[in-house]
């Protein structure tokens, strides 16, 4: 019984709500150091690489964009799932939260790959495995987002957004495996690579700083959308009283 | 400082990739707060409504 409360604890929306609201500036402000220090990592310390020359330094701002793309996919995908499964409120709460996040984000890693692109391809856009796929999961987030505002009813909007979301998930091991895969224009990945990495770590440890930094971002983002959510959801409960007290 | 700001040459490329970056972050952050913000108001509008209905 006991290993259980926890799960029912962070099924209650006031425990949710003021959890969130405590947590937020533990993630907001690590996420603002790590990411002015890769960027000033990233922009002025990392020498330019040997083939790309200063251009490479999008891959700081892209790679980041990229990871954040699928791992807010991920959050989104699993918490609709847990939503769906245990008919859990805080979970489509999460879930609901994570998509525009999750859309921005996959813009901007399409538009600065193909600002990386055009110098170093040659070419803006091209229909490869890795580009297409990915503009695919933008759909799939504008997909998602289109389906809850087109729903009045709250728990309607809940339970048909995660069926499509839980049914996206099949594009993500797609989107990463496409460089390998098949022949893409697009370039390895080396990060991944932790035996034998392909970056000195005066490179790669500006990257490391920006992926954890843009992840504790998206955390505080989550958490301050979540208590918004999670705020909508309720119709009832007399904690809101104390919760919109100023 | 031009030499930097120059960016070896690839500048048209680099800085609108870091200056897209910078408003996608931006945006997130009045995003969120804004539906925080939306949210308490439609809350409070709602336990308005009911205590007026009580008394």
């Amino acid at each position: 019984m006991a290993s259980w409360t926890w799960f029912h604890r962070l099924g209650s929306p006031p425990y949710i709500y003021s959890l969130a609201a405590r947590l937020t500036p533990w993630f907001a402000w690590p996420a603002a150091a790590l990411i002015l220090g890769g960027l000033y990592g990233g922009l002025v310390l990392a020498p330019p690489d040997y083939q790309q020359g200063d251009g490479f330094r999008i891959i700081y701002v892209h790679a980041p964009s990229a990871w954040m793309s699928l791992m807010v996919y991920m959050t989104m995908a699993i918490s609709a799932g847990v939503g769906l499964i245990w008919r859990m409120k805080v979970a489509h709460a999460v879930a609901a939260s994570c998509a525009p996040i999750g859309a921005s984000f996959t813009f901007c890693a399409l538009v600065t790959g193909s600002l990386w692109g055009q110098p170093m391809w040659g070419t803006f856009w091209e229909w490869d495995p890795r580009l297409t796929s990915e503009l695919i999961l933008l759909f799939l987030y504008l997909g998602y987002m289109g389906l809850r505002s087109a729903m009045e009813d709250v728990q309607r909007a809940d339970r048909s957004s995660a069926v499509l979301a839980v049914v996206g998930i099949v594009n993500v091991p797609i989107i990463h495996y496409s460089v390998t895969w098949w022949k893409s224009l697009h370039q390895a990945p080396s990060v991944m690579k932790l035996a034998r990495p392909a970056m000195p770590p005066s490179m790669l440890i500006p990257l490391l700083m920006m992926l954890l930094g843009f992840t504790l971002f998206f955390v505080a983002v989550l958490l301050v959308r979540l208590r918004g959510e999670v705020l909508s959801r309720e119709r009832s409960a007399s904690w809101i009283r104390e919760a919109v007290s100023p | 400082m031009s030499e930097f700001l120059d960016m070896g040459g690839y500048a048209a490329y680099v800085w609108p990739s870091y200056g897209l970056t910078l408003v996608v972050v931006v945006l997130n952050i009045v995003w969120a707060r804004r539906l925080l913000a939306r949210s308490r108001e439609e809350a409070r509008r709602r336990l308005a409504m009911r205590v007026g209905g009580d008394t």
